[in-house]
């Protein structure tokens, strides 16, 4: 089958393209792209959106298998393709937690259903259970379909531990994804500092980063492994990694699109509004920082020193926000807002950050760190695509939102630039305009 | 006395957010009660529930004894925290209490945040009796009027508050009310013990040396140590915080000649505080407690006032 799309604003953030322009896709694939593409039979035209890659997402949980009432493969898949997001990496700190080859086969499987509406990578338990005891079976696991590994949100508090982890990983040729924390620093609710202190809250200090980062790094450089950072939050952090890159150290930074968005503020001591204080939505791990930290996750995007933004989506339900902020869960929805915090920010000039930059970050960075033929607008690539209006403005609504968990801290937010249609594989599997008919 | 200032506030959650005015109005409303013979009984029909997931013998009885001069009907609830954990949300609680229509929510939980929380569920009007490590506003209250009452002001004094500030809703209100009213705000604290960012409460300097911390103030208020934190690092026993940062005979010295020694109360004696210096002069510990019954009354009487203004108004159901 045969789709032509006309009058585009063609970005492929790969090799820098941004020109108006039309793509032909054949059989699930790009069979052209360019500017010579102007009209074609049953042609649709883009009346000069943006066409970008479908965004490729490296850190989202479900709560597929043990916790579906949270989040299913299938809800989560249709709240990714109304963001843009046409691949998604799942963790494994589900019940039972992904940690071996049987269970990475199950949710590959499970990915492939028909009713799931973007491509599915599992990835596998760095450790048993994620206890941080003993190693995965990590050769077996690559071979069944895990694409990397990662020890989730529970942090392995041995050095040796992580040391013969990334000695392994480095033979068996996979990805290992450390969130760095220091466990025993780390016992709080929000960022450590003088706003959790007036909210009498126990605090989650920067320290905390940057002591587990320098660990992971170190032993990067030890094993002589490739490492990707996940999630940091912090400019400290970043000058960390650029000392190790210059070392030679192979590292991969990542950072929460919500990091982008909010500081520490927004959890709200009612000053303002009284129903904005000690807002749980907020409550992420790891936390919303101060402004000077939340620019410099800005400065790392635009500079490329941050390779990926992930959507970091943890649905949580209601019984679990609902609840003193020290009591609520942590985490945040994030996969309907993770290219809409992009365009927003690049749509605010005060940041000079421009869209080919953010939209790297979010498909051809993750595309080539897990070695991906998608995240490109060329030829040949799958026809993964999104449909983009990078002005159009909207309200986020936690109702609204298609995840089972509308914990989203954008709620209320207005955002600058949405998703009109996506496309995986070369089939349409979201259309902004007809969902709102039906 | 005339009391026509209109509160604008519905609930007592914090000193955070009360004005001058609001501070003073409560306190001249406090000390119109103070050795009256007789109370009008202005909250006869109205329904007080106490609602404490923290025990608490004295400011639980101490809500309860203002609420009952004022003629209000008290129901006591203490739940236990623990069967409240699973199974029935904080948020349910507030829901089936607010069902059974009360008028007036005292609260106190150990969470940080959670009496805010519990207020934007329920209709009637609800004062926060302590929660977390955040605020405790009636406390810093009755500690205020005590002061005014002793010193015949609060602008331009001294005061010291000392001890373990990192854990304390009762230093982060009094530090705030202090600050409102003009005072100069010291905070005296083991550097475990110190949170950082105290001068947007109000703090104008932090000490973690006692003697200086205290020396020239015209008030000495010192805060209960939780024994527990001598498992979390905080501190090496309590004969050496006794040393450092209990207020005895030595360190008082220092303050001004008149200074008043405070206490919240429970005291540990021979921790935070000398046992002979609690019988001074100069100590108003058991004062603040009956100061506590008369703040808590101007404050329920407020509250019930605004509470039924909003419902003639047609605003509150």
């Amino acid at each position: 089958m045969r789709q032509v799309l006309t009058n585009a604003r063609l970005i492929d953030p790969e090799t820098g393209l941004d020109e108006t322009g039309g793509l032909i896709v054949e059989d699930g694939v790009i069979a052209h792209v360019g500017p010579q593409i102007t009209d074609g039979t049953d042609a649709i035209d883009c009346n000069g959106r943006v066409l970008s890659p479908g965004l490729i997402d490296l850190r989202v949980k479900t709560g597929e298998p043990g916790t579906e009432h949270r989040e299913t493969l299938e809800s989560a898949s249709r709240s990714a393709v109304a963001g843009g997001i046409t691949s998604m990496v799942v963790l494994p700190d589900t019940d039972p937690v992904i940690d071996t080859p049987a269970l990475v086969d199950y949710l590959r499987r499970a990915g492939q259903s028909e009713k799931v509406l973007n491509r599915i990578y599992p990835s596998g338990a760095l450790t048993r259970e994620l206890k941080g005891e003993s190693l995965s079976e990590l050769s077996l696991m690559k071979a069944a379909g895990a694409v990397l590994f990662t020890n989730a949100d529970v942090p392995i508090t041995s050095a040796n531990t992580v040391r013969r982890a990334m000695q392994y990983a480095r033979g068996v040729g996979t990805h290992i994804m450390l969130r760095p924390e220091d466990a025993s620093l780390a016992t709080g609710s929000m960022n450590a500092g003088a706003f959790a202190a007036r909210l009498g809250l126990r605090g989650l200090p920067v320290q905390a980063e940057w002591i587990g980062l320098q660990r992971d790094l170190t032993l990067a450089e030890m094993t002589g492994s490739e490492l990707i950072v996940d999630q940091i939050t912090t400019g400290q952090s970043l000058e960390l990694i650029a000392d190790a890159r210059k070392r030679g150290t192979k590292v991969f930074a990542t950072a929460a699109a919500h990091s982008l968005f909010f500081n520490e503020l927004d959890i709200g001591d009612g000053s303002r509004d009284p129903d904005k204080a000690y807002l749980t939505y907020c409550k992420v791990n790891p936390p919303f920082r101060s402004e000077p930290d939340r620019l410099a996750m800005i400065e790392g995007l635009k500079s490329g020193q941050l390779d990926a933004i992930v959507s970091s989506h943890d649905p949580q339900p209601p019984e679990d926000k609902r609840l003193p902020f020290d009591n609520a869960s942590f985490g945040a929805a994030g996969l309907e807002t993770l290219l809409s915090a992009l365009t927003s920010i690049v749509a605010d000039p005060e940041y000079e950050l421009d869209l080919v930059t953010a939209l790297k970050a979010v498909t051809i960075n993750p595309a080539k760190i897990l070695g991906l033929p998608q995240g490109r607008l060329q030829m040949g690539a799958p026809a993964d695509i999104t449909l983009i209006d990078p002005n159009g403005p909207w309200k986020c609504v936690r109702e609204d939102l298609r995840s089972r968990s509308g914990n989203s801290p954008f709620d209320g937010r207005l955002l600058t630039g949405r998703v009109i249609r996506t496309m995986v594989a070369g089939k349409w599997v979201f259309d902004a305009h007809s969902e709102t008919r039906a | 006395m005339s009391f026509e200032y209109a509160f604008p506030h519905h609930h007592l959650l914090g000193i955070e957010g009360l004005n001058r005015l609001d501070i003073e109005y409560l306190l001249d409303r406090a000390e119109s009660f103070i050795g009256k013979k007789s109370t009008t009984k202005t909250l006869t029909g109205k329904t007080l529930i106490n609602l404490f997931f923290e025990n608490s013998t004295r400011t639980q009885g101490s809500f309860e004894i203002s609420a009952k001069r004022l003629g209000a009907d008290v129901v006591n609830m203490s739940v236990q925290t623990s069967s409240v954990k699973k199974g029935e949300t904080l948020i349910d609680t507030a829901m089936t209490l607010n069902a059974m229509a009360p008028d007036l929510l005292v609260i106190r939980h150990g969470a940080s945040g959670a009496v805010r929380l519990l207020s934007r569920k329920v209709d009637c009007a609800v004062v926060n009796a302590g929660d977390g490590t955040h605020e405790h506003p009636t406390q810093a209250l009755l500690d205020a009027l005590t002061i005014r009452r002793r010193k015949g002001r609060i602008e331009g004094l001294k005061v010291a508050i000392c001890g373990d500030i990192l854990h304390s809703r009762v230093a982060r209100s009094n530090a705030m009310l202090l600050h409102q009213m003009g005072a100069e705000v010291r905070l005296v604290a083991p550097p475990t013990l110190m949170p950082p960012g105290t001068d947007t409460w109000g703090a104008a300097s932090t000490h973690t040396n006692m003697v200086e911390g205290i020396t020239g103030c015209d008030v000495v208020m010192m805060l209960r140590l939780q024994l527990e934190r001598m498992q979390g690092m905080y501190l090496p026993s309590k004969r050496e915080f006794f040393q450092l940062y209990g207020l005895d005979a030595m360190k008082l010295e220092h303050a001004a000649d008149d200074a008043l020694i405070m206490h919240p109360g429970p005291m540990n004696r021979g921790v935070e505080i000398d046992s002979a210096i609690t019988e001074a002069p100069n100590s108003t510990i058991t004062e603040q407690v009956s100061m506590g019954v008369f703040v808590r009354m101007a404050v329920l009487e407020t509250l019930a006032q605004t509470l039924d203004e909003r419902r003639s108004s047609g605003e509150g159901r």
